[in-house]
């Protein structure tokens, strides 16, 4: 026990020296970025009809903390994430983060993380009739499907759905509310509203998710199913789906949950595409905005922070959940029993 | 007097990609309650495929032959196909070992449980009842500190523990019929004697019919009553096991044994069988020994031969088209 507790602190540790290293090298980045904060800020300002003079853009980099050392600045904008959940001022638009995020990131984690679960929902119980059936002819299909889920990306499934719909509804479906709840406070209606609205996104970034998901559960099970450990059970008459579940399928899980976190990582890069196809207004949406047209660096920085450390908590939670599920590597932590 | 196994005729086939591959080629064998049948020969030569057919434990590209029996108590096994019919021959009756014992247990179910769940499957027995069979059991194959072990995870136990806790497991529903596929093969030197005098003493005392794999013919004369010869998918020679390894008439068998280091005379040379063992997807017509055999005869190619075994003496059967060689 005092072992598992060691291990999970010091994977819990390296988390965050993870998380901190990837902080830094997008810190840096956006310091690369030409131009200050100040200086954008003024030169606004100028083709607003005000003259601005070197004085100005001094006295404003003070304002902005701008003339400390670079290190200074970093821990200063990490250590207000961690200790205040502050995430500054975006220079662009003038707007503090948080405010500008409020909700959003919240609402594009939900998304990542319901398609998440509904493509291992699906990926697990199909991947194991894909891999042990006796019929060779469900087995090809199930594996043609999973092949188009690959093949097929994401943004053309968004685009034939919104054919499809505009075509037979009217509607295209884009946005993740109706416009009459756009703007409106949080209502049960409103949740209603978002609800059958969600699934469209969800379908298109869990479509991809659930064939990779599908994919990898197959060749896991595949490999289980050859090895002498299953015959042996089998020689002792252990059959059927007790024989498939508690002897492949039970052994398999370990890689399975494994491969969770990179799914999550894969959904999280598809989300942006998604999102500006079908409108949607959340996080992956604002993050596009923010590097590709306003060149939004505080912004970008605080939604690829987020990103990063929903990432890295998703994959020391997948470990430890290891740790605890094979005894291999629980021997190895916990020691003893 | 009716035995406790009976082979008749078999043949395996295999489908492949690259075409059906003849991995059986009309086996025939018997064995008695009580007694050891060795079955040796090199890799490749149908020694596993015949015993996981006793079980049913090809996979699904297998073929057997209609004409073909495998008899356990008047019953053809071949042809079972109900889960309780399974079931007699994949642990009640018939129990297996296998030459991996690290790969052979589930490595992520505990020892114990993986015991608990077979004899409740087979036997009519509580929870706490199959545990306590488990513990003796494990005892009883010279497993010190029984009760920890049953605990543990295969992992957790060293390669000649790990092969005894398979035997407690095989042994432990009374099986009239134990299958050892090369059950010291993995082993080390030392090890392996200690599983070989263990075996030998669990077969006389359980009194259980054993067929014993190995390619090893050292092994054979340590704990076989009976031999048969593998080669190629045939049964080349068999018979009472001093008989054979005295009085071998296969060239083949002849090769086995001359390649067994020479106790007396260390420096001599090995005398490996020259050549390899064709490919099963071009195995040889006629006498299927004749590609290696020292002195091949125009006959044995073409089919001038006659095919099957012939008795030289009481008991000692020998491949027809090879009982002159040599
Ligand atoms: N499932 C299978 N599919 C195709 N060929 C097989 C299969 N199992 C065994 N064979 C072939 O059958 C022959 C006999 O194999 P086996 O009984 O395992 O030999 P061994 O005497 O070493 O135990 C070999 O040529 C092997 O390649
Ligand atoms: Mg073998």
């Amino acid at each position: 026990m005092i072992n598992f507790i060691q291990f999970t602190l010091t994977r819990a540790g390296l988390s965050i020296v993870t998380l901190l290293l990837v902080c830094f090298i997008v810190f840096s980045l956006m310091e690369l970025v030409p131009g200050t904060c100040a200086e954008r800020y003024l030169a606004f300002k100028n083709t607003q009809g005000s003259q601005i003079t070197y004085e100005d853009i001094e006295k404003e980099k003070i304002r902005l903390g701008l003339d400390k050392p670079f290190l200074y600045r970093y821990g200063k904008w990490v250590s207000d994430i961690v200790l205040k959940g502050d995430f500054g001022d975006s220079c662009i638009l003038r707007m503090n983060i948080n405010e500008l995020l409020s909700g959003r990131f919240v609402l594009s984690l939900t998304i990542c993380l319901v398609a998440l679960i509904f493509s291992y929902l699906i990926a697990i119980p199909v991947g194991i009739i894909s891999a042990t059936t006796k019929y060779a002819s469900l087995d090809t299909t199930l594996k043609f499907i999973s092949y188009l889920g690959i093949a097929l990306p994401n943004f053309l499934v968004a685009l034939c759905i919104m054919l499809f719909m505009t075509v037979f509804y009217g509607d295209t479906m884009t946005g993740l509310f109706s416009q009459e709840y756009e703007n409106q406070p949080w209502s049960s209606a409103k949740v209603m509203d978002f609800l059958s609205r969600a699934w469209l996104p969800i379908f298109v970034l869990g479509w991809n998710a659930t064939a990779f998901a599908l994919q990898t559960v197959r060749a896991l099970m595949l490999d289980e199913n050859d090895k002498l450990y299953v015959m042996a059970a089998r020689a002792r008459g252990i059959s059927g789906m007790k024989l498939l579940w508690r002897y492949p399928a039970k052994h398999s899980l370990g890689p399975v949950i494994n491969s969770i976190g990179f799914d999550l990582n894969r959904i999280f890069s598809a989300l942006p595409i998604v999102a500006l196809i079908l409108i949607l207004t959340e996080a992956g949406a604002l993050l596009i905005e923010a590097l590709a047209r306003s060149n939004d660096q505080q912004l970008a920085g605080a939604i690829i922070f987020l990103l990063t450390a929903t990432i890295v908590f998703v994959n020391f939670v997948t470990d430890v959940l290891l740790a605890i599920m094979d005894p291999r590597i629980r021997k190895g932590v916990m020691g003893g029993n | 007097m009716s035995h406790l196994l009976e082979i008749k005729n078999l043949d395996v086939k295999f489908d492949t990609d690259e075409g059906r591959i003849i991995a059986i080629d009309n086996v025939s064998l018997t064995l008695d309650q009580g007694k050891v049948l060795g079955i040796v020969g090199e890799s490749g030569s149908g020694k596993s495929v015949t015993a996981k057919s006793i079980m049913q434990l090809n996979p699904g590209n297998t073929i057997y032959n209609d004409d073909a029996e495998i008899i356990i108590d008047n019953e053809n096994v071949l042809k079972f196909t109900s889960k309780n019919d399974l079931k007699k021959i994949r642990g009640g009756k018939v129990s297996m070992i296998f030459q991996e014992p690290m790969a052979s247990f589930a490595p992520a179910i505990k020892i114990g449980n993986q015991m608990i769940e077979q004899l409740l499957l087979h036997k009519e027995t509580e929870k706490n009842q199959a545990k306590q069979i488990s513990i003796d059991m494990l005892n009883r194959v010279g497993i010190a500190d029984a009760e920890k072990r049953f605990n543990q995870y295969a992992f957790e136990l060293s390669g000649g523990m790990r092969q005894r806790a398979m035997i407690a497991m095989a042994l432990s529903t009374m099986p009239k019929l134990l299958l050892a596929d090369e059950p010291t093969t993995a082993l080390d030197v030392t090890i392996q004697a200690q599983v070989i005098n263990l075996m030998k003493d669990i077969i006389k005392e359980y009194n259980m019919g054993v067929i014993f794999i190995t390619h090893d013919l050292g092994v054979i004369a340590q704990v076989a009553d009976d031999v048969a010869v593998m080669y190629l998918g045939s049964v080349v020679e068999r018979g009472p096991v001093n008989e054979i390894l005295k009085n071998p008439k296969h060239p083949y068998t002849r090769g086995l044994l001359n390649a067994l280091p020479d106790i007396n005379n260390l420096d001599a040379p090995l005398k490996p069988i020259p050549g390899n063992i064709p490919s099963p997807l071009d195995r040889p017509t006629g006498c299927v020994f004749r590609t290696r055999c020292p002195e091949p005869t125009h006959d044995c190619k073409e089919g001038n031969i006659e095919m099957g075994l012939i008795e030289v003496s009481p008991g000692h059967w020998v491949d027809k088209c090879c009982v002159n060689c040599g």
